[in-house]
């Protein structure tokens, strides 16, 4: 296992490699293509432990900025040479990478056993894994890129893999059309990255991370802050933050496995670890970190609060994870990045349990409705056991994952802006409400509906109790994370804490109480809070007013271009040089009349006209000379 | 007006009237005796312009033989309507403006200098000058000006016959 | 009205009836016109420079080729002649690429 850690760059290479075999190769294979396809992850796990046993040993060399915890293993090629010009890509595994590392190849492991069960009947089996083969390569690859220009390649990748996996289903027309908006989206954000890579280089003059931060120090703070801000533009497309976070709800279409590794776990975090990635640039720019702050809290109350009136399990799950990611972000806005990192970690544990659990939950009924489920306990106990695990982590109930990371974020908001804390609290207070109140609906209560639920296979549960084990103890690695990141563990902070624990344990109860009857909790609710129950059912109308104020004035424009624009002048240009074209040539066509002395009479015509220029050139009395100058005279 | 004007004017009315009848007529009898008038013409010239010898080869090779040549044509293919010059129709009109501009071009290019030519009698040994030009320095192009001739006068004969051999 | 004017106009004259003639043998005879034309310039300049050897000398030879070019003339239209019983430059249209 050493050699992953001295060739770390295998963990991206080996999925790539299988998604090519599986690829070519995968409908032979049939179900088998699944157990080939786990080598993937099962090796990015590998490689995240020798690099993460390097790094917390103390045996990585010493890492320039922005790498953090000490470097494991790097390499630099050069990638497009112009001149002096030169794009280089390269992998650089420091203890951030490590960490990623270990997510990716944890959650996409526990997915990819999950999908066996879940994917069992689908014609696309070999196709499904073909394309979580290459997100994996790709999420690895965006991990251990040691430049922009790597990170950007991969981020694309994702982002297509993102594409087809929730698109999956393309037969189905909103799955087609989810995936074409979660792509046109985030590309709104990757407009920003892409900008924000050119000042930087423009600026630093390179796109290796080491010597770009390097170089950041001579620059004027203004650019950096520029470049920043447009990163963070590329980051909150990516990790759904407001207003870019209209996309992931809808991507839900995609199988559940997907949603639990790309909609929860990695690809949406990508923001978040992408921040940290260049975290000296982002220190160096507080009014961007401000701007951070400001969007993550913001995310975090408005998904909670939509999530809680919810009625798809999977859509509560989705603006759960936008609001998760909103802590994570205002964790970065505070400057408590390798926090915000934790709290990724830890959300990667507990949602995408919660997601698995989902898919099996929807596996065994058939629906994603949650007000066609009920009393499933029974039926389903491994799942729920295993659920109300993970609800209770993202809960915040003490002892669990959540606890910790959430509550040291709110520690670092206490210590530096209190309006923070209270806002993130009643973020918490929903984040209890809504998760419970899912689990009220889903497990307990009477079954509605007339499904016969069962409970899933083993490939399917037994990922389910790992996810849950992690989501009950990643909390206590605090200090592993923390040394990998190369930072201070936190203590806990006791006032806060305590008044967290009491927050989440009061949505609880509340959630409890109020759900003990069932549906018509919702519908008191509804009655209750009218217009704001709405509102949050619709997640404030954003959607809507998206498409009223850039969608359809775009289409109008656009229109307008195609038939005006288009049809007129650019049809009439490329028209008229046809047009023109065949005028010309029937006027020269007139003149080819075969009458000798026409030809003649044109000789003369040329003649003249190369008199003309003459005369004009020379003039008269300079004709003159030159003709006296020939000695005629 | 001094004699030589007088000369000088009797000569270019002859050689434009010529050449305007030629150019204009509908005949082909009165095209050929404007030709002939304006082929005296130009011999008038060299005569004034003192190169006697050329007048004389001029009259002999052109009247004696151009002339009398164009006249057997004539009379050989029984025709006597040339057509008239299709000056109504507008491609016509159209073409004369070549012509026309030719002529402002040339004449605009060349006064300066014909202002300065004055009337110059010929020297009596210019016979003498064009024989040591001819057999001196222009020898290569007077060679070259015979096989011409031969070359013309053999594919003539080539032209006309062709048809009856085959 | 001076020589070179003369003989421009004489020049322009034979061109204007080489464009517009149809008649094939008229065609010729203007030919004729501007070789004239041409030569009265030639020695009316050599009289001037007095350099009589040289330009008599080119003005027979284009005299020469004049003539040589009558010859061929003459007998590419007789030939014409035979083959449709007309010489008007209508018949040279066939020769049309």
């Amino acid at each position: 296992m050493d050699f992953l850690a001295e060739a770390p760059y295998l963990a991206a290479v080996v999925p790539l490699g299988l998604a090519v075999f599986l690829f070519l190769f995968g409908r032979l294979l049939g179900k088998a293509s699944a157990w080939v396809a786990m080598l993937g992850p099962l090796t990015v796990l590998l490689a995240g432990v020798a690099c993460a046993v390097v790094v917390l040993g103390g045996e990585a060399s010493a890492a320039p900025a922005p790498y953090v915890g000490g470097m494991v293993s790097s390499a630099t090629w050069d990638w497009m040479v112009q001149g002096t010009m030169v794009i280089t890509i390269g992998y650089a595994v420091d203890g951030l990478s490590a960490l990623m590392l270990l997510v990716v190849g944890t959650v996409a492991l526990m997915v990819m056993v999950f999908s066996v069960g879940y994917m069992a009947d689908d014609p696309g089996f070999a196709r499904y894994f073909t394309l979580l083969s290459l997100f994996t390569a790709s999420m690895t690859g965006l991990v251990i890129a040691n430049s922009l220009a790597g990170i950007f390649v991969a981020w694309e990748l994702v982002g297509v893999c993102s594409y087809l996996l929730s698109g999956f289903w393309y037969r189905k027309p909103s799955a087609a059309n989810a995936a074409m908006k979660a792509f046109l989206v985030t590309r709104v954000g990757d407009v920003g990255f892409l900008l924000g890579i050119a000042v930087l280089w423009q600026a630093t003059g390179s796109l290796d991370l080491a010597e770009m931060t390097a170089a950041a120090s001579g620059v004027a703070a203004g650019t950096i802050a520029v470049a920043s801000a447009l990163l963070f533009m590329g980051a909150a497309g990516k990790s759904a933050q407001f207003p870019l976070h209209i996309w992931l709800p809808d991507a839900m279409e995609g199988p559940t496995p997907v949603s639990a590794l790309i909609h929860a776990a990695t690809m949406v975090a990508a923001g978040v670890f992408l921040v940290a990635r260049v975290w000296p640039l982002f220190e160096a720019s507080p009014g961007v970190l401000q701007l951070i702050l400001v969007v993550g809290v913001f995310t975090a109350v408005m998904a909670g609060t939509a999530a809680t009136a919810q009625n798809d399990i999977k859509r509560v799950l989705a603006y759960s994870t936008i609001s998760q990611l909103g802590f994570m972000f205002a964790a970065l806005g505070l400057g408590a990045w390798e926090i915000a990192m934790f709290h990724l970690t830890t959300h990667a544990a507990f949602k995408a349990l919660l997601f698995l659990g989902s898919g099996s939950v929807i596996h065994g009924t058939g629906t994603q409705d949650m007000r066609e489920m009920g009393g499933l306990f029974k039926k389903m106990p491994i799942t729920a056991v295993t659920w109300i695990v993970g609800a209770a982590a993202l809960a915040g109930i003490p002892g669990l994952a959540g606890f910790f990371s959430k509550d040291e974020i709110l520690a670092a908001g206490y210590h530096e802006q209190l309006w923070v804390v209270v806002l993130l609290w009643a973020a918490s207070l929903f984040t209890a409400f809504y998760i419970t109140r899912a689990t009220m609906l889903t497990f307990f209560g009477r079954p509605r509906g007339d499904q016969h639920a069962h409970e899933s296979g083993p490939t399917m549960t037994i990922p389910l109790v790992i996810l849950a084990t992690l989501a009950a103890s990643a909390g206590y690695l605090a200090t592993v994370v923390a040394e990998l990141l190369g930072e201070e563990a936190h203590a806990l902070e006791p006032p806060v804490a305590i008044v967290s624990a009491t927050v989440a344990i009061v949505g609880v109860a509340a959630a409890v109480l109020f759900y003990r009857s069932g549906l018509k909790a919702d519908d008191r609710l509804a009655g209750a809070l009218d217009p704001v129950w709405r509102a949050w059912e619709h997640a404030y109308w954003f959607d809507g007013f998206v498409q009223r104020v850039v969608v359809r004035p775009t289409v109008v424009f656009a229109t307008v271009l195609y038939e005006v624009v288009d049809r007129f002048v650019i049809d009439g240009i490329v028209e008229g040089t046809g047009t023109a074209s065949r005028w010309f040539g029937r006027g020269m066509n007139a003149i080819e009349n075969g009458d000798v002395q026409w030809y003649a009479a044109l000789i003369g015509g040329g003649v003249i006209a190369l008199l003309a220029v003459s005369y004009l050139i020379v003039m008269q009395d300079q004709l003159a000379d030159t003709i006296s100058n020939l000695g005629l005279w | 007006m001094s004699v030589s004007e007088v000369s000088f004017w009797i000569l270019a009315t002859m050689c434009l009237g010529g050449a305007l009848v030629v150019v204009v007529t509908r005949g082909m009898m009165r095209m050929t005796l404007g030709l002939g008038a304006f082929l005296l013409g130009v011999a008038g010239f060299f005569l004034y312009y003192g190169s006697p010898f050329l007048a004389v080869a001029q009259v002999f090779v052109y009247v004696g033989g151009v002339l009398v040549l164009i006249l057997l044509a004539i009379m050989v293919l029984k025709r006597d309507d040339t057509g008239r010059p299709q000056l109504t129709s507008r491609v016509d009109i159209a073409t004369a403006l070549v012509p026309i501009i030719v002529f402002v071009f040339m004449n605009q290019a060349l006064s300066p200098v014909g202002e300065e030519l004055g009337v110059v009698l010929g020297s009596s040994d210019s016979v003498e000058d064009m024989r040591m030009a001819l057999l001196g320095t222009m020898l290569p192009q007077f060679e070259l000006v015979g096989v011409l001739l031969l070359v013309a006068l053999v594919a003539a004969v080539a032209i006309v016959v062709r048809k009856e051999r085959s | 009205m001076s020589i070179v004017t003369l003989t421009s106009l004489l020049f322009s004259i034979g061109l204007f009836g080489v464009l517009t003639r149809r008649d094939l043998i008229a065609v010729l005879a203007s030919v004729e016109i501007m070789l004239g034309a041409a030569n009265i310039q030639l020695i009316a300049f050599a009289a001037a420079r007095g350099e009589y050897g040289s330009g008599q000398s080119l003005a027979l030879i284009v005299l020469v080729i004049a003539a040589a070019e009558a010859a061929v003339g003459l007998a590419l239209l007789v030939a014409l002649a035979r083959r449709s019983g007309r010489t008007q430059v209508e018949e040279l249209m066939e020769v049309e690429g």
